[in-house]
């Protein structure tokens, strides 16, 4: 079983990234990085690979993105833990 | 370069004659099922992969002027690479681990999504398998205003690419010969590309970009989608729709498998009747009527259940709508270490367990399945309800407002043990957390009603051809457990029979004197039989909880199927097998008396009895599925013994306490 990782254990994302959870409904982003190293795998098989660009469709829970043409639903407690760039005027 | 994977040191099992073996890949929710349905129709099996628990399609498919497949359906994948059972269980096939090397590999491609997808082709084109991709939902995708080139993809990955419809058959002849064709050719060297994932994901952009007209955009919005999506995984409203689409789906299923499933019952009884009639009288009939026909009867009496079960619930995930509800009960249920997806098994438990614990196969996570299927059985099944009839007008004599109390009570008892026991799992046995969720949310689509009810039907053949036939045998010995050794008569009933035969009794007195030997005969055999010893040796260890031989006995006959409860205390009552309980079987098994005189059923011990028939696990039938699904006995036993562990401590702590309370 794959032990929890704590945000705070993990390496500080970029000054420019930030929460997932943060960003504005409808906001474009580039993903920056993810602090859950247990949901990588299937996130990155979804597409939701590094440098993709993703749109936050609906915040809360379940958070919903877009990349490309597909519609990925994440818990709250993933969502906390993909840090974005966003892109610049996006909204 | 993508990663290399070197070519299988196997060959395909045929070069030069026709393609024999196929298999069908492809992202989840691209049509794949569809498509195997398409070609194999009802020439198809499910099982499970050998040594898993995940379960695989196999069929056969024949179109004239074509080649004979043998198509094997894989699961759904989304990438080779990655650590799930899926992806090893299908990148071990293609390597020829489980099976001979496919002949050739069929992957499905959702056009609507086509760059996501075609991670997938990059990794099996690296692993240079003979390859055709079927390109489905095309119709989708030019409604969206999205063309693919067929020719210019077909050109960049060396391939044969097929456009295709798989739900309207559209492309199906194309696709049988590319089939035909793909034998011939070489497998190609795989795509250029940066050998790390994120190339992949690159070359698959680059590729689809190059060959769609309009390149599916992040920025791009689908209003009809994202609205109803808001709906549906609202925390208020998307609950609301949960409980509108389930109560509906539940009510289907309660309201339609009743007809089917009385009308099994009544053929069964009647084909036992006329068994009966034609052999003579001696074991042989009686193991024939009573013991086959009874065991074959019910085992099939749950097809009906299932197989609308599984035909609801693949109308409901065709739709799309299923992502959507497990995001729904996600935010309760995995405060118990329990996933979203819980909640189509748990809830469908409250019909039968069976198709309950098959239902998991929803569920990726194995620690989460496994989970899910030990706690099922504690939701409160339809086969309880007459045993809670039973024990609640009992415990509630003439006070049905509490004994509705206690009835609604038994069902949220279950409930609470069924969350209380994953939690438990969740810190112990089986350590973890419920995986967080993360899942694609398909497109919303019509669904198909031909998948449906195919996947009905194969999933009624799965649980006859495996489940089905322990079952039958198991209610072959519970049978023969309680009907042998065959005892005399008592001599009281020999006496009743004489008596009754005098000419000056009138007949109404004469057929009650008959009746009453009847009844003494049946339980003079009841408790001769090896049930009933078995019974009588077992009391002093329910002596705790309050039951005596008889209702040690009512246990273990109804360790077969619960509501065999019912039918047991009324023969121990009255002579006579009740299935209903109407109100002079609950008299005459209130009228009950132990040994000593005392009543059997006081309101301590039909408290106790209760409580004992909502924790326990009396039912072979679910145990047999527990161990297909589980892929071994372990799981099984464990959820016996736990179980019945709880049931008995929560039992003989409530009987002690109503004692110890000054209750009876």
């Amino acid at each position: 079983m794959t032990p929890p990782v704590t945000i705070d254990a993990l390496p500080r994302p970029a000054a420019a990234a930030v929460p997932l959870t943060t960003m504005p409904v409808g906001a474009v982003a580039t993903l920056h990085e993810v602090t859950d190293v247990a949901s990588r795998p299937v996130l990155r098989s979804l597409g939701l690979t590094d440098d993709c660009v993703l749109r936050l469709c609906q915040a809360g829970d379940p958070c919903i993105v877009q990349v490309r043409a597909t519609r990925i639903g994440l818990s709250s407690a993933v969502a906390r833990c993909l840090y974005v760039v966003p892109e610049a005027g996006s909204r | 370069m993508v990663p290399a994977v070197e070519t299988p040191d196997r060959a395909p099992a045929s070069t030069a004659a026709p393609v024999r073996r196929i298999a069908l890949i492809g992202n989840p929710n691209t049509g794949k099922t569809t498509l195997f349905n398409a070609l194999c129709g009802v020439r198809a099996k499910t099982s499970n992969f050998p040594g898993t628990t995940t379960s695989m399609r196999t069929g056969h498919a024949e179109a004239p002027g074509h080649g004979a497949l043998d198509v094997l359906d894989l699961p759904g994948v989304y990438d080779l690479e990655i650590d799930a059972p899926e992806s090893r269980i299908a990148a071990t096939l293609l390597e020829g681990a489980r099976g001979p090397v496919p002949d050739a590999v069929v992957v499905i491609v959702d056009a609507c999504n086509l760059a996501r997808n075609l991670v997938l082709v990059g990794q099996l084109l690296a692993r240079r398998v003979r390859l055709v991709l079927a390109l489905n939902m095309v119709d989708l995708a030019e409604r969206r205003g999205l063309a693919v080139n067929a020719v210019h993809l077909e050109a960049r990955l060396g391939v044969p690419v097929v456009s295709m419809v798989a739900r309207t058959g559209r492309g199906m002849a194309a696709l049988r010969e590319a089939l035909d064709r793909v034998h011939l050719t070489t497998p190609g060297p795989g795509p250029d590309g940066p050998g790390t994932a994120a190339g992949v994901n690159q070359w698959a952009d680059a590729i689809a970009a190059a060959v769609s007209s309009e390149t599916a955009s992040t920025r791009a919005h689908d209003r009809f989608t994202e609205r109803l999506d808001g709906v549906l995984t609202h925390p208020v409203f998307g609950l609301a729709a949960f409980i509108a689409i389930m109560g509906t789906l539940f009510w289907i299923l309660f309201a339609l498998a009743t007809v089917p499933m009385d009308l099994i019952e009544a053929t069964f009884a009647e084909v036992g009747t006329l068994v009966e009639r034609l052999l003579p009288e001696g074991p042989v009939r009686d193991l024939v009527a009573q013991g086959i026909v009874g065991g074959i009867a019910g085992t099939v009496v749950f097809l009906p259940q299932i197989c609308l079960l599984f035909f609801l619930i693949t109308l409901l995930e065709d739709t799309g709508y299923l992502a959507r509800a497990a995001f729904v009960m996600d935010r309760w249920l995995s405060r118990f270490g329990l996933p979203g997806h819980a909640f189509v098994p748990l809830l469908t438990a409250h019909a039968c367990a069976l198709p309950g614990i098959m239902s998991t196969r929803l569920i990726p996570d194995l620690r989460d399945r496994l989970t899910t299927i030990l706690v099922a059985p504690f939701m409160s099944c339809s086969a309880r309800l007459p045993v809670y009839v039973l024990l609640t007008t009992l415990l509630f004599a003439d006070r049905p407002g509490l004994a509705g109390l206690a009835f609604a009570g038994c069902y949220l008892l279950g409930a609470l043990a069924a969350l209380f026991t994953a939690k438990l799992f969740g810190s112990t046995i089986l350590k973890g957390r419920a995986k967080p969720m993360i899942l694609e949310l398909p497109s919303y689509k019509t669904p198909s009603l031909r998948n449906a009810l195919l996947t009905a039907r194969d999933q009624g053949l799965s649980f006859l051809s495996t489940a089905g036939t322990v079952i039958v045998a198991i209610c072959i010995v519970m049978w023969w457990l309680s009907a042998y050794p065959k005892v005399d008569a008592p001599p009281e009933a020999a006496r009743l029979r004489a008596a009754a035969e005098a000419p000056a009794l009138p007949n109404a007195q004469a057929a009650a004197l008959l009746a009453e030997a009847a009844a003494l005969e049946v339980k003079t055999a009841q408790a001769g039989s090896f049930a009933g010893r078995i019974g009588h040796t077992l009391a002093p260890a329910f002596e705790p909880l309050g039951f005596d031989w008889q209702l040690t006995v009512g246990v273990l006959t109804s360790f077969l199927a619960r509501e065999v409860f019912v039918s047991t205390m009324s023969v121990l009552a009255a002579g006579q097998a009740a299935t209903d309980v109407d109100e002079g079987v609950v008299a005459k098994i209130r009228g009950m008396t132990r040994d000593d005189g005392r009543p059997v059923f006081t309101p301590a011990t039909a408290a106790s009895a209760l409580v004992f028939f909502v924790l326990a696990m009396q039912c072979l039938p679910t145990l047999t599925v527990t161990r297909k699904e589980t892929g071994g006995l372990k799981y099984a036993a464990l959820q016996l013994g736990y179980m019945s562990g709880l049931a008995y401590v929560a039992s003989f702590l409530l009987y002690q306490g109503l004692r110890a309370a000054g209750v009876a």
